[in-house]
């Protein structure tokens, strides 16, 4: 599957990355721009939301399709972070300065132009998403441009500074519930033009702008950073795909959504070869409840007692087609049943493709719904089984998602499972759901504080990294993690503090951290500040190297402590040079029989015995430095 | 040409001028740094003078600082093929009728997509395309009164919703929507009150506090719960509005009692003195007491004579006693005071106020409290106001207030009638008692509790 020719393919793929920026308050609102995590809310307000009509008279697609969903949208928010604005009840208030800012600074890293005169845009989502139903989006810079590895440069459509959306945190009985402590967090949209041609130049062009945004002032945890990719081929068409949430992902979800477009085209062209059209589609379902009642499928039979119908369709000519494999594990068979139990909640669909048996249905019942449904040898049936107002639902999606099999690919949005492969999420958005926020005026970028800016950027990522990794003897991959890990800034300042040996810092903050965290342990409790007083009282030789991983961990489980009095629990009170001396004086004498037959070979077992008495107590080279002093002495005053 | 480039001045209209560039031409922009494509925008006059603002091919605007250009070229015209959606109201024998009046607010509106203005929508079949559940409840007939911003609304056009509401009763409607912006919604709806004699259909005032063109709008829902109370028994002049920031039921307040209190949010409406006539949820009324006025088929009257000479005061500490002097002056018949507390203004305007008296003018006293009774017998100074001649408004809000004194000072020149009016309880403005709850009534809670 991945020895396509993408040249040949036409492959065009674009990049749309959402980063969180790192400021004190929302965009709009002055509520402080933080998560609460799992904290219980303080109060819920229940909303639902209406299409409204587009531009052109009619509703937009993507919207009818949410409202035909028919949700409630709760909204869970706390008293002492949570604004009316946020619920839509207050006008916004002035943008953010702080985070024009930071947007300013990518825009211009990014070359691009910038838009001095921005006006506010609303961009319709009727998922509840936001309580206003709109995101609040303005463009910051336009036409700008990405380098890669190989000079190649990707064009940057544009660059917007937007509103994040709230926190879905369920979906419960048609009601979706959101958390508004994420609504509102400022967000840059770094658009690209669909200049990438193959899968590694996708990876490769998401991770540079990955590292530009992060040397910037952004969030640097987990979920700040988004990434959609934009896929067609030439038979095919654009499908968007949300929610890429690593960048190993890029290549195969690329070569997976290539795989299900080629497979699509085929099964158009097979229906035409087949001359089946639209016209031979059944227009209705029929119902088989009756039929099926006492089917040896207790899947269905137990559906049937409990209220539930059964549907039936036949697809005339149809037959390999629902089991058609798009992408690994994933059917046409799938591709119908995702769409289905997306839009209307309905789990599952049964077709004449799959071995039946596997329901258990007897001959007979295959028998009976063949006859009643009239599906011969060459057709495909489907069976759906739901309650009457589910299955009326599904019917209609599935005639229209078998409808669109004989134009090909049907542009969508897509969701990235981790697998690799996509599930539909929801039909393409039209462009009619942007439009000028009546609620905002003009906001301007003046040329003060373009140049300003302009003059202070910082240097570019990958720059960073080859001149860290010469400066300091390191990897460039351990500084390309520093700064996925959000952890440069504070690598920097460590390296002032203790310049002598970079790779420990390194050690310490990838390695050590990680290992750390791996047992459980909460390794966010160690601040910027912790690792800044760990690593001075190394440098004043308070403590060794040895002690770092135990202050840590100590840190990590008791959050309160300071790191002085941490050192005092783990008993690391450093030794002073005349105690060392002193206890290697001893370990020598009471190894005189080794140090006779080993000599300087000797050196080694008892560097492990001093060590066992201070280990953390005092750096290591300072105790092999002096053994090596007192050993030495010792076999000359021997001899 | 000026209409062509609405919104343009100093430099940017000059510089389009120039080059012939129209309001919807398609452009090209080339600056030093960058090719940029659009449309040209209308401008908000309030813009900075030096742009020209365009909308990009994805629907983007932007604003670009004509010193930047080097050059600009027509390039095409964006035809205008804006239609609505043709939808008849459908006619449903089982339901009843309905007139909608329009006045201009938010309500039914929907959005130019182009300029992000605000068009309102009104014919019945627009309104059944945006909410197709009215037809579930009512027969509904639309007419536009007139398209005022709520901050214009005037006695003339009460007195053209009275006219319009009587005609509506006669014609044989079961019922009224008024659809109001919601500023002066409480103005209108107090007016409307003191206006129309023996009520024999409900009158229902909504509107909207977020406008129906975005997703998250009350309008819907409250033209749905409208409905409902218009096809209602209560027959009273009413103002139905969410009642708390859900999506989830509305509240029925008397018209003479409801205030706006709150700048934006959606539960903005509250019965001042008292809890609501009742609510509305799921399309059932609730009420929470049984002292409405029914529907009946007793004749109703209207009588809209409207003083138009009466202004409303709010008294500060260190105000002059020119302030009462200026209405004086210019002829004034009657003053409605919102006085601190129970009922006082500053001893510094008392030779003002017996200057008033001596010149005929009515002099009312309400409360800058909002809530509660004025209390003109308790200080010394509310005791000397009445001495002096002012009339104590007792609960009226001040609005309130200001309406009832000019309705009555619009039938009567009568001092001794217009003091008889002002103390009688003409369209339950008054409240008999003030139940302990009426001052910080909590809805959500009371439900909740089984409270009502």
């Amino acid at each position: 599957m991945d020895n396509f020719d993408y040249e040949e393919l036409g492959l065009k793929c674009g990049l749309e990355i959402h980063q969180q920026l790192d400021t004190e308050t929302k965009l709009f609102c002055r509520c402080p721009s933080t998560l609460q995590g799992t904290r219980t809310p303080d109060f819920t307000t229940k909303r639902y939301m209406r299409p409204v009509l587009g531009e052109m008279g009619t509703f937009d697609k993507a919207m009818l399709t949410e409202y035909k969903k028919g949700k409630t949208i709760i909204y869970e928010g706390y008293n002492d972070v949570i604004c009316t604005y946020e619920l839509d009840d207050t006008p916004p208030f002035s943008c953010n300065d702080e985070a024009r800012n930071i947007a300013l600074q990518i825009a211009l890293l990014l070359n691009a132009n910038i838009i001095e005169e921005m006006h506010v845009s609303r961009k319709n989502y009727l998922d509840g998403s936001v309580p206003c139903g709109f995101q609040r989006t303005m463009i910051l810079g336009t036409d700008g441009y990405i380098q890669l590895n190989n000079d190649k440069k990707v064009r940057i459509d544009i660059l917007s500074l937007e509103e994040e959306a709230a926190r879905r945190i369920k979906t419960e009985n048609k009601t979706n519930y959101y958390r508004l402590d994420r609504l509102g967090i400022p967000l840059v949209e770094v658009t690209t033009k669909p200049d990438i041609n193959t899968p590694e130049e996708c990876r490769e062009c998401a991770e540079r702008i990955g590292l530009l945004l992060w040397i910037t002032n952004v969030k640097k945890v987990l979920g700040s950073i988004r990434q959609d990719i934009n896929v067609s081929i030439k038979s095919g068409t654009r499908i968007e795909i949300k929610g890429v949430q690593k960048l190993s992902w890029i290549p195969l979800l690329i070569n997976q959504e290539i795989s299900r477009q080629l497979h699509l085209v085929e099964i158009r062209e097979e229906l035409k070869k087949r001359k089946i059209n639209e016209d031979n589609l059944p227009q209705e379902p029929v119902d088989l409840t009756n039929i099926l009642a006492k089917s040896k499928s207790k899947f269905i039979s137990n559906g049937i007692k409990s209220g539930k119908k059964v549907y039936g369709f036949n697809f005339k000519g149809f037959k390999d087609i629902f089991g058609k494999e798009l992408m690994e594990n994933y059917r046409f068979g799938t591709e119908v049943s995702s769409k289905v139990k997306v839009i209307s909640g309905l789990k599952g669909i049964i077709h004449s493709d799959e071995k039946l048996e596997n329901y258990n249905f007897s001959k007979d019942d295959v028998k009976n719904v063949k006859d009643k449904l009239d599906s011969k040898e060459g057709d495909c049936f489907v069976l759906i089984l739901g309650s009457v107002k589910e299955l009326n639902k599904a019917s209609d999606i599935i005639i229209d998602r078998i409808e669109l099999a004989f134009k090909g690919v049907p542009p969508e949005t897509r969701k990235a499972l981790e697998n690799g492969t996509t599930e539909f999420l929801r039909e393409l958005h039209g462009g009619a759901r942007l439009y000028p926020d009546t609620d905002s005026q003009a906001i301007m970028n003046t040329d003060e504080e373009i140049k300003k800016i302009q003059n202070n950027l910082p240097n570019y990522p990958w720059e960073i990294i080859e001149n860290y990794a010469i400066k300091y003897n390191i990897e460039e991959s351990s500084v390309k993690e520093l700064i996925f890990e959000g952890k440069l800034t504070l690598f920097e300042s460590l390296i002032e503090i203790y310049p002598k040996k970079p790779s420990i810092v390194i050690n310490t903050l990838l390695n050590k951290a990680k290992a750390i965290k791996r047992e459980g342990k909460e390794i966010e409790n160690v601040t910027d500040e912790d690792y800044k007083k760990i690593f001075l009282e190394l440098k004043n030789k308070k403590i060794g190297k040895e002690a770092i991983d135990d202050i840590m961990r100590l840190k990590a489980d008791s959050p309160n402590l300071t790191i002085e009095q941490s050192i005092e629990k783990l008993n690391l009170e450093s030794l002073s040079l005349e105690d060392l001396k002193s206890l290697i004086g001893e370990v020598i004498n009471k190894n005189l029989n080794l140090v006779i037959e080993r000599e300087m070979k000797s050196m080694s077992p008892l560097m492990g015995e001093v060590m066992k008495e201070v280990r953390g107590k005092i750096d290591g080279q300072i105790v092999s430095n002096e053994l090596k002093k007192q050993l030495t002495n010792k076999l000359k005053e021997m001899k | 040409m000026e209409n062509k480039l609405k919104g343009y001045k100093g430099k940017s209209i000059n510089f389009l001028k120039k080059k012939s560039i129209e309001i919807w031409d398609i452009v090209q922009i080339t600056t030093d740094r960058t090719l940029l494509e659009g449309i040209l925008m209308p401008r908000s006059e309030y813009s900075a003078p030096d742009f020209i603002e365009i909308k990009l091919e994805n629907n983007y605007n932007v604003g670009i600082n004509v010193s930047e250009i080097k050059n600009i070229k027509k390039i095409g015209k964006r035809e205008a093929h804006y239609k609505f959606p043709e939808k008849e109201f459908p006619y449903n024998k089982n339901v009843p009728k309905v007139q909608m009046l329009g006045t201009g607010g938010t309500v039914a509106s929907r959005l130019d997509y182009t300029t992000g203005a605000v068009i309102p929508s009104f014919t019945p079949s627009e309104l059944y395309s945006s909410v197709p559940e009215l037809a579930e409840i009512c027969n509904l007939d639309c007419e536009i009164v007139f398209e005022i911003l709520s901050e214009n609304m005037k006695s003339e056009y009460w007195q053209k919703l009275a006219e319009k509401i009587l005609q509506a009763i006669e014609s044989g409607f079961n019922g009224v929507i008024i659809g109001h912006g919601t500023d002066t919604m409480s103005f209108t709806s107090a007016a409307l009150s003191f206006m129309l004699k023996d009520l024999s259909i409900p009158v229902v005032l909504t509107g909207s506090q977020r406008s129906s063109d975005r997703p998250s709008s009350d309008a819907a829902l409250n033209l749905i719960n409208a409905a409902v109370v218009a096809t209602s028994d209560i027959a009273e002049v009413v103002v139905t509005m969410l009642g708390s920031p859900s999506h989830d039921y509305g509240l029925i307040h008397r018209g003479t009692l409801v205030r706006k209190m709150h700048s934006s949010v959606r539960n903005t409406f509250r019965t001042i003195d008292d809890i609501p006539i009742g609510m509305v949820k799921d399309r059932k009324i609730k009420t929470f007491y049984d002292n409405y006025r029914k529907r009946s088929t007793t004749e109703t009257t209207i009588n809209t004579n409207f003083e138009k000479k009466v202004a409303l005061v709010y008294f500060y500490p260190g105000m002059e006693k020119d302030i009462v002097d200026f209405y004086i002056d210019k002829g004034y018949k009657g003053i409605v005071f919102a006085g601190t507390g129970l009922g006082h203004v500053s001893t510094d305007i008392y030779d003002s106020i017996e200057r008033a008296i001596q010149d005929n003018i009515t002099l009312l006293m309400t409360t800058q409290t909002i809530h509660g009774f004025v209390g003109m017998n308790v200080y010394s100074t509310g005791r000397e106001l009445q001495d002096l001649g002012v009339i104590p408004g007792r609960n009226l809000l001040p609005e309130v207030g200001y309406i009832k004194l000019g309705w009555v000072l619009g039938q009567t020149k009568d001092p001794k009638e217009i003091k008889n009016l002002l103390m009688s309880n003409i369209a339950g403005e008054f409240i008999e008692r003030e139940i302990p709850i009426a001052f910080n009534y909590n809805i959500d809670e009371l439900l909740r509790n089984n409270k009502l």
